[in-house]
């Protein structure tokens, strides 16, 4: 996974202050820890979602051991759940696995604050988190008691996420990519309100209406950081390198 | 420089980045950390010893100082002679 150091041009540095500049673009698109809690999420969704199936289909039939199999299966799948998303737990397997995924490429962070200080999120990304469940638990109570159409709870849900997730990425200083995300989940609520026939009509695929912008353009997202980090790793050695030739040369310009 | 533009950084990829040996980093960071311009945090991933590093307030301050330099010297270097 880490990119070679090949290729590097020994053309002379313009300016030093580049080097940070794209140290600092690097950093900010690291997106693997990310992709690690997609793949995390959307598997054990699928897991879920199969074990929710098995328990219907034994209840209708009447299997007993199998609907408490299934159902006690169900209930160890939210804890993972639950085990995942905790930071002390979770997040130690999130960076374990995405060093294994760097490789030899190393670590480099970018955490948007003075690391001798220590970094904390802002109360409000906290209160908006919690505001964010209430707010769509909301839109699934209107969708039920039939005052909110069931192909509007896309656009409903946009109307909180677009601008939260702006305020995030601002606030939290993560790179370009993490735009893309409320840009196209925004831009997907636009046109179903202008209706352009992108839903799902089938009544069993309703669901996927919101799992696929969520998760779609959420993998979209993740995967141009990605590339995006791979250039600016290119780069940021391309520039390393020459300024360390030039640190060389100066050095022995000046003892002369 | 690389540290001025992130908050953290481990060995491994200060080594890469720059094409420098181990001992040739190790060096330049031992100077750094005694100068108080580099922090360095040593802890164990399992077995395996890891090395992270950041800059300190006095190492931005230090390195804003040498772009003043720096800029100081190119403009005299660009000044139109005579």
């Amino acid at each position: 996974m880490a990119s070679s150091p090949q290729n590097i041009s020994a053309e002379p540095l313009e300016d030093p202050r580049e080097i940070a500049k794209w140290a600092n673009r690097y950093a900010k698109s690291r997106t693997i820890p990310f992709l690690v809690q997609w793949v995390f999420i959307v598997l054990l969704g699928v897991i879920i979602a199969g074990v929710v199936y098995l328990t219907l289909m034994a209840y209708r039939t009447e299997h007993l051991v199998w609907f408490l199999l299934c159902a006690a299966g169900i209930v160890g799948m939210v804890i993972a759940l639950a085990w995942f998303t905790v930071p002390k737990w979770g997040g130690e397997q999130i960076y374990r696995i995405s060093q294994w995924v760097y490789g030899e490429e190393g670590y480099a962070a970018y955490l948007g604050g003075d690391p001798e200080e220590g970094i904390q999120a802002p109360g409000w990304v906290y209160a908006g988190g919690a505001g964010l469940a209430v707010y769509h638990l909301l839109g699934a109570l209107l969708v039920t008691a039939r005052y909110l159409p069931i192909w509007c709870i896309q656009p409903f849900s946009a109307a909180y996420m677009v601008p939260f997730f702006f305020a995030m990425t601002v606030s939290q200083r993560l790179g370009f990519w993490a735009f893309i995300w409320p840009i196209l989940y925004g831009l997907h609520a636009v046109l179903i309100l202008a209706g352009v026939p992108i839903r799902f009509t089938s009544v069993h695929l309703e669901l996927l209406n919101m799992i696929m912008p969520v998760f779609g353009y959420g993998l979209v997202a993740i995967l141009v950081g990605h590339v995006y980090s791979r250039y600016a790793l290119h780069k940021l050695k391309q520039l390393a390198r020459k300024g360390l030739d030039a640190a060389v040369e100066e050095a022995h310009a000046l003892e002369e | 420089m690389i540290l001025s533009g992130i908050d953290v950084a481990d060995f491994t990829f200060m080594c890469t980045t720059l094409g420098l040996t181990k001992g040739n980093l190790s060096s330049h960071m031992d100077r750094l950390e005694k100068a108080g311009y580099v922090e360095v945090h040593k802890s164990f991933n399992g077995k395996v010893p890891h090395t992270d590093y950041n800059l300190t307030k006095a190492g931005r301050e230090k390195l804003a100082e040498y772009w003043t330099g720096l800029e100081a010297i190119r403009a005299l270097k660009d000044k139109p002679q005579g």
